[in-house]
């Protein structure tokens, strides 16, 4: 899956929890500073999850601090084909 | 001590939402009890009950069980006909709100995903949205309310001592301003199904209206519902003090414990209870707590008989379940706004449905429709499983 893909796809996730505008979601915008508190973020990487079918470890989850980061980590994880 | 006023009433209930809804119920000797549309029932016998209609709520509030979705509209209304906003020291602003069951469905997704569905896991939310305080946490955060907080689980009795524990609270200082009361959303699936297990549920699918028959010698048992229901308490000198309109006071706060039977009824708990809130009022009316089971009906009769004697054959006592169901911990709630309503403009509620006398229960039960009169102070009896006990007595504008 391709990087802008994936970021597409995790824009779509995290409108769905929060109603956002697109300059919240620059990749190097800090996802508390967009108001995305710690119970959406919970909620967030569980829509990623299932999604796109990974499983990811807490001690990566909690180094997600922006939505460039949620990008790093799920293409690390999702299997490449 | 100080009195304590009720300065704002607000609910949502099978009859709809707001005050104006519930009045018009009690007026009108209207059920609220239909086929239960939000779930699917094919695979239960019960598929009746006292169920919100849809568009009394949705779009309200997104982002919480639906048992806090429906405290957050009763407090709204409540605090709105307050005017609470702002007018109370935050520190000196409560809320107590009771439920019975919780988050129910939110348990009962989470789970079915993972028993039904084959998935691994449950969301992140089951558990701050399925908890039991999560209903007094979101009216508390909507408010800004940061003094007294939690929220009493005592089974059907829940918002009853919610409601006096608010009254106990203000009137020892500890709160200038309570929102109180109790909500529950129980009609999930499991929890339907845990009903029919006990046996206890009138399951008349095809004639829903007619299925709460308290106190009628043809009752089959009682009718699950859901709501809530939230009365702003507030000090009298505090409300005097702001120009707020007083729609009624708590007088009097009773709560005892049976220490006898898990789920049998004891008619004694009852009386002690009604005797604690009574104290020195003159009772000119009882919302009863009425379930249309066969232990509650016969045992609550016995025990107002032992508390008022040859009295009680004088005093009107309503069950409004046979409208709007049992809603579980916010029954006490929903049964003194809708009783306040209806009582502040001359209205006693009737029991519906009561179409046979049962010789056990011969009281005046107001059967079938309304009646007019100038009720002064009335006890809400709310008696909950566990054996647990809540009895408030309200003055209404008439009586002030």
């Amino acid at each position: 899956m391709q990087r802008e893909e994936i970021r597409q796809k995790l824009i779509e996730i995290v409108r769905k929890e929060k109603d956002l505008p697109d300059d919240k979601l620059a990749l190097d915008t800090p996802l508390a500073d967009a108001g995305i508190d710690s119970l959406d973020s919970l909620t967030i990487l569980f829509a990623i999850e299932e999604t796109f079918h990974i499983s990811i470890p807490d001690d990566k989850a909690r180094s997600i601090k922006t939505l460039g980061d949620m990008v790093n980590v799920v293409e690390e994880l999702v299997p490449q084909q | 001590m100080n009195r304590v006023a009720i300065t704002g009433l607000g609910i949502i209930s099978p009859f709809g939402r707001g005050r104006d809804a519930a009045r018009e119920a009690m007026r009108n000797a209207r059920s609220g009890v239909r086929r239960i549309e939000s779930i699917e029932t094919s695979a239960l016998n019960c598929r009746i009950g006292g169920e919100v209609p849809a568009d009394a709520h949705q779009g309200s509030f997104k982002g919480f069980d639906r048992f806090s979705r429906f405290a957050l509209i009763a407090a709204e209304e409540a605090g709105e006909q307050a005017n609470i906003a702002g007018a109370v020291d935050p520190s000196r602003f409560g809320v107590i709100i009771g439920t019975g069951l919780g988050g129910c469905e939110t348990l009962d997704a989470g789970f079915r995903r993972v028993y039904k569905d084959g998935q691994p896991r449950v969301p992140p939310t089951t558990i701050p949205w399925s908890m039991y305080n999560a209903a007094a946490s979101a009216v508390s955060t909507h408010f800004g309310a940061k003094g007294v907080a939690y929220s009493p689980v005592s089974a059907c009795a829940s918002s009853a001592h919610a409601i006096g524990q608010a009254f106990e609270a203000i009137r020892s200082g500890q709160a200038d301003a309570i929102l109180a009361g109790g909500a529950d959303a129980p009609l999930t699936f499991g929890i339907i199904l845990a009903w029919e297990s006990m046996r206890v549920l009138s399951v008349d699918n095809e004639h829903p209206e007619g299925a709460a028959r308290p106190f009628s010698a043809d009752r089959k048992g009682l009718v699950l519902a859901e709501g809530a229901a939230v009365l702003v308490l507030e000090a009298m000198d505090h409300a005097h003090k702001r120009g707020a309109s007083i729609l009624g006071e708590v007088v009097g706060f009773g709560i005892t414990s049976d220490a006898g039977h898990l789920t049998d009824p004891s008619a004694d708990g009852a009386a002690r209870a009604m005797k604690l809130a009574i104290g020195s009022e003159e009772i000119d009316y009882i919302n009863a707590h009425g379930t249309g089971t066969r232990a509650n009906d016969a045992t609550e009769t016995a025990a107002v008989k032992s508390v008022f004697g040859d009295r009680a054959y004088r005093i009107p006592i309503s069950s409004t379940k046979s409208m709007h169901g049992h809603a579980m911990g916010a029954s006490g709630a929903i049964e003194i706004v809708s009783s306040l309503v209806a009582l502040n403009d001359g209205i006693i509620p009737p029991t519906i449905n009561l179409n046979t006398p049962d010789p056990a229960c011969d009281l005046d039960y107001v059967p079938n429709h309304a009646r007019e009169g100038r009720i002064r102070t009335f006890l809400s009896n709310s008696f909950g499983f566990g054996g647990m006990n809540g009895v408030v007595a309200v003055r209404t504008i008439h009586g002030l």
